[in-house]
């Protein structure tokens, strides 16, 4: 059996995972409130479109910081999981259900009631609370002493709880029109995107791809078992502390800016390992380029869905998400 | 002082190239906006701003609206750009303004700055009472060319408000009102609020009174308040008040029950800072006190 080798494997998934990519991203540039526009705006992006200054504003200053900031988070999130699941050995793990994003969330809030701009201000609340949070879950689960399976989820869900709790409590403070902007951020709203700061998320977000590419044999070997990781030479405690701290700077950043986004971590990992095979080696890149491609997907379903308006993209994650992973719960107890 | 030469003869350059078209003019978020001379595709961020603009004659001007603008008729038909905290950009620039104005406090600041980093000038006013409604009148009268319209709106305005504050001056008496705006919770309004201000005008004492502009009261302590009249608006529509209003005719002790003096008034005319203000308050005042028309 000759199976082709690891760059090969690489290389194809990724190419093929980049053209679906770029298509999403076409379509993601050509479908918005005021209709679509396919054969304009791929003209435009080969560059021999006519003089329309409206479309062309459309399409480079409202449409693609958004599409953009869609494809960033999905790929942030969609990496927070693989990472997750492989670190704590769980297939159920995701910066979501484990309480990062709503520690996330709470930092960003108490940010923007107290006006905050959104970068680096809310980032870094952002970035604390996560942080906290992580840390305050960790601390529950190795209670009982044992840091797998459904201790891990337990103390997520447990500490998620009370996030939403000190949530509901920041907003029954707030009265005036922060309300909204709180409110339409908790169900994840892409709508308000900026150029600028998309462009700022991407230059912190691109080495912790880097990074992660790189430490995806480490996250092979954990796979293993941390005893068998540390035989086979893996600094467990070390490469376990970088991968935490990554990938909660990367979910609290892109969170801050996205708003609350359930379950992408869970949907596209899972899905890709379907597709892919195990090998971290493949599913990172898979991860950051299938991800962003999900994300630009559920974010054109929020906007053509309804008749009027647009739906909170974080709506739709969850719908598609939590059935999944009510199914993956239960084939997990089988 | 070479600079300072230069920077005029900049100055006078630029004078040159951009013909006498647009002006620069502060805000009320206290932006330098600048404005074109003669705004003819103007989108509305706001409910209370498109009835301001119908009010002063200039609705032609309204390429876009909001959702919830359905006053007059024919701001219904307009298009329409998402709601006044969630606006929709792509179609405010797919209409192609040359002014947008908003709400100081309503619209999101960030809206505001991405339509200005598209060439779209964003002029925020600030209505809030009957006051600012006029000062708002004749800004926005100014920006759009409507100058006489406006003084003629704000004296008409100014007439009915004195013709209530003088049949109201007539009397000592000062009923005891509730207001309330929310139902679960139950929602009033302080002093500083544009209902606070005009159930004082209206000749009521408010009985939610004080520093917090919306305090919420559990029932317990509206009752204790022993209100003389209740009066329920509130900013869900399309809402049945009837209930709310039987509710409270459950506490027959209450003077306000007693006298059958609970009523449901349409929001619109209370929390949109227009024109149409002035008629809640003749409302109010009419509620308040009956025996004076």
């Amino acid at each position: 059996m000759t199976a082709p080798s690891v760059p090969r494997r690489i290389l194809t998934v990724s190419s093929g995972l980049a053209v679906f990519l770029g298509l999403s991203v076409w379509l993601g540039l050509s479908i918005g409130s005021t209709g679509q526009n396919l054969r304009e705006v791929f003209a435009l992006l080969i560059g021999s479109a006519g003089p329309d200054e409206t479309l062309a504003n459309i399409v480079w200053r409202i449409r693609l910081p958004r599409v953009l900031l869609a494809a960033l988070a999905g790929a942030t999130l969609s990496l927070g999981g693989l990472v997750f699941q492989a670190l704590l050995r769980n297939p159920l793990a995701e910066p979501y259900i484990l309480g990062i994003s709503g520690g996330a969330a709470i930092g960003a809030i108490i940010g923007i009631l107290l006006d905050l701009s959104r970068f680096p201000g809310v980032a870094l609340l952002a970035f604390a609370g996560s942080m906290a949070t992580l840390f305050l879950v960790l601390v529950i689960a190795s209670v009982r002493l044992s840091l797998k399976q459904d201790s891990l989820i337990l103390a997520g869900v447990m500490v998620n709880a009370f996030c939403s709790s000190l949530i509901m409590f920041l907003l029954s403070l707030t009265q005036d029109a922060r309300l909204h902007n709180i409110l339409f951020w908790l169900m994840g709203d892409l709508s308000l995107s900026d150029g600028t700061q998309t462009l700022i998320l991407a230059a912190c977000l691109a080495p912790c791809f880097f990074l992660l590419f790189f430490m995806a044999r480490p996250m092979n070997l954990l796979l293993l078992g941390e005893e068998m990781a540390a035989s086979m030479g893996v600094n467990v405690r070390a490469i376990s502390l970088v991968l935490v701290v990554v990938t909660s700077f990367m979910v609290s950043a892109t969170v801050c800016q996205s708003g609350l986004l359930g379950f992408v971590g869970l949907v596209t990992p899972h899905l890709l390992r379907l597709l892919f095979g195990p090998d971290h080696r493949v599913l990172v890149p898979a991860c950051i380029l299938g991800g962003g491609a999900y994300l630009v997907w559920c974010d054109l379903l929020a906007r053509f869905l309804p008749a009027q308006g647009e739906l909170p993209v974080g709506v739709i994650t969850a719908l598609i998400g939590a059935p999944l992973f009510i199914y993956l719960l239960q084939r997990s107890k089988r | 002082m070479v600079l300072q030469i230069l920077k005029i003869l900049l100055l006078v350059l630029a004078f040159l190239v951009t013909p006498a078209e647009a002006g620069l003019v502060k805000d009320q978020l206290g932006r330098e906006v600048l404005v074109p001379d003669e705004p003819k595709r103007v989108v509305s961020l706001a409910p209370s701003i498109t009835e301001i603009v119908f009010a002063l004659g200039a609705g032609h001007l309204l390429q876009g609206v909001t959702q919830h603008c359905d006053f007059p008729p024919e701001a219904g038909a307009l298009p329409k750009v998402g709601s006044y905290v969630h606006l929709d950009l792509e179609r405010i620039v797919a209409l192609k303004p040359d002014l947008c104005l908003g709400t100081r406090d309503g619209n999101p600041r960030e809206v505001a700055e991405k339509l200005g980093a598209l060439n779209i000038p964003v002029y925020a006013v600030n209505p809030r009472d009957l006051q600012t409604v006029m000062s708002t009148l004749i800004e926005i009268g100014r920006l759009l060319h409507a100058e006489a319209q406006a003084e003629v709106l704000v004296a008409k305005m100014r007439g009915r408000i004195e013709g209530v504050k003088a049949r109201v001056a007539t009397t000592q008496v000062r009923p005891k009102i509730f207001f309330q705006i929310g139902i679960v919770p139950i929602v009033s309004l302080g002093t500083n609020t544009c209902i606070g201000e005009l159930i004082t005008t209206a000749g009521g004492h408010n009985l939610a009174a004080g520093p917090t502009p919306y305090p919420r009261f559990s029932k317990e302590q509206v009752v204790a308040l022993e209100p003389e009249v209740i009066i329920i608006t509130s900013m869900t529509r399309g809402q049945d008040f009837e209930p709310v209003r039987d509710d409270w005719y459950r506490w027959s002790n209450l003077p306000a029950v007693r006298n059958h003096r609970i009523h449901i008034v349409e929001s619109d005319i209370f929390d949109r800072p227009s024109p149409r203000l002035v008629e809640g308050l003749e409302l109010l005042a009419r509620l308040i006190h009956p025996e004076l028309w």
